[in-house]
């Protein structure tokens, strides 16, 4: 059995060195979607980049997308016709995009795509995440066909949350990872 | 044969389907026939052009996918004299659809081969981005226009734009030029806009087009009634510059 190949894909602004996905990135040999502009997001592009490196992946593979990743997996997955690669997804605090004070900022993202995803996933949502409250998450979720589990007061689940490495992330990955 | 020509800015914002749907209109006034192709998932040239994105059956998405030809594809917009090849949503799947097929970069210049003897003009209004959608735009194009407002970040867009245009006149498409600079939403009682305005001429030359395009009220209402502000207001300002530009385009292109 071939060990998944672990995609990261990050927000808006890319995560920084002190970010769970860039710490586990490091420790755990993952890969992270390098997108050509992290300051000026654009789905199609975002999108088409992610296409092509899973088309260079061989089968399987696991992502953990943070943020604004979240709703590229689900743009994403809605065109490609390489979903089956895919063993599973891990979706953590993803934003309210259609939000006004977000809309302005990321044009061309909302409506979010809100179909079923074709492989395994797990949203974390956050009780007091500034940029998507427990309501919006929770419907991504049953939109996605996703489990959702609650990460309490963690915020957006990012640097600012001091979560370090984010010990109680990992295992959720590594139960995608699992058959 | 026709002269095909992209509108893009990798800036949003900047009147780009404004300059797409204006100059399509402008330049039917003048005679020549034009298709205008919006590669933009927005749709909004299209809506702009009189044609409701919803009602769409084909779209310029059949033909990147090659299941329609853009004869059957295309519309006319009787109201604004000229074709439309139109856009809807379902463009931005083709943005991930075309990473993994073959000749991807060359579906719509080959598709518009087919109908190039019907046009004088084809316009392109591609997205801000700089996907398979735009390169499909700048493969199948003779030049780029550029539209940008007269402020201080306005080159700000212009560099990836201008390093995607350097690789594709490289390595897809040697025919490939920056046609022109078109200044838009031009104020000139604004000092910086005039300053700005005079740093493009003193920097790009002759690549900076004489017509300039006035803010305009006109052009900026013309959108909600679906139409070009050429068609709504022939007598606005802004709709005569326009048109003073599609006289300026006929006329370059005599000399490429």
């Amino acid at each position: 059995m071939t060990a998944p190949q672990v995609l990261v894909l990050p927000g808006w602004h890319n995560s920084g060195p002190g970010h769970w996905q860039s710490l586990w990135a490091s420790a755990h040999g993952y890969t992270r979607v390098e997108q050509h502009d992290w300051q000026r997001p654009l789905r199609g592009d975002w999108s088409a980049r992610l296409e092509e490196v899973v088309l260079g992946c061989s089968a399987p593979v696991v992502l953990v997308a943070h943020s604004l990743g979240c709703l590229l997996v689900a743009a994403w997955a809605a065109h490609s016709r390489h979903t089956a690669k895919v063993k599973g997804a891990l979706l953590v605090a993803p934003p309210d995009v259609a939000r006004d004070d977000l809309a302005a900022h990321l044009p061309g993202w909302s409506p979010p795509v809100l179909q079923p995803l074709p492989f395994r996933s797990t949203v974390v949502a956050s009780q007091n995440d500034p940029y998507c409250n427990p309501a919006q998450a929770r419907t991504f979720a049953t939109a996605w066909g996703a489990t959702l589990v609650d990460a309490g007061d963690a915020g957006h689940i990012n640097t600012e949350s001091g979560l370090g490495d984010w010990p109680a992330g990992h295992p959720l990955l590594l139960a995608l990872m699992k058959d | 044969m026709a002269k095909i020509f992209c509108i893009a800015n990798q800036k949003g914002g900047v009147g780009k389907t404004t300059t797409t749907v204006n100059l399509a209109a402008g330049l039917a006034k003048v005679g020549q026939r034009v298709l205008m192709v919006d590669l933009d998932p927005q749709g909004n040239a299209t809506m702009g052009s009189g044609i409701d994105k919803r009602q769409l059956k084909l779209s310029v998405y059949d033909v990147l996918l090659e299941s329609a030809s853009i004869a059957e594809a295309r519309a006319a917009s009787e109201k604004c004299g000229y074709d439309v090849l139109g856009a809807n949503r379902e463009l931005a799947g083709a943005e991930v659809e075309l990473v993994d097929v073959e000749r991807r970069e060359k579906r719509l210049k080959l598709a518009l081969a087919e109908v190039d003897a019907q046009y004088d003009f084809v316009l392109i209004d591609c997205p801000p981005s700089l996907s398979m959608l735009t390169l499909n735009g700048l493969c199948a194009a003779h030049g780029v226009i550029v539209p940008m407002q007269c402020e201080y970040f306005a080159l700000e867009g212009l560099t990836d734009l201008v390093n995607t245009i350097k690789q594709v006149h490289a390595n897809l498409n040697k025919d490939l030029l920056i046609i022109g600079l078109l200044r838009v939403m031009f104020d000139p009682r604004i000092t910086l806009q005039t300053q700005v305005s005079d740093q493009l001429k003193a920097h790009f030359g002759d690549k900076v087009f004489n017509s300039v395009i006035p803010r305009n009220v006109r052009l900026a209402e013309a959108p909600s009634y679906g139409l070009p502000g050429v068609v709504f207001d022939a007598s606005a300002r802004g709709s005569q510059a326009y048109v003073a530009f599609a006289e300026e385009m006929v006329q370059r292109i005599q000399s490429m």
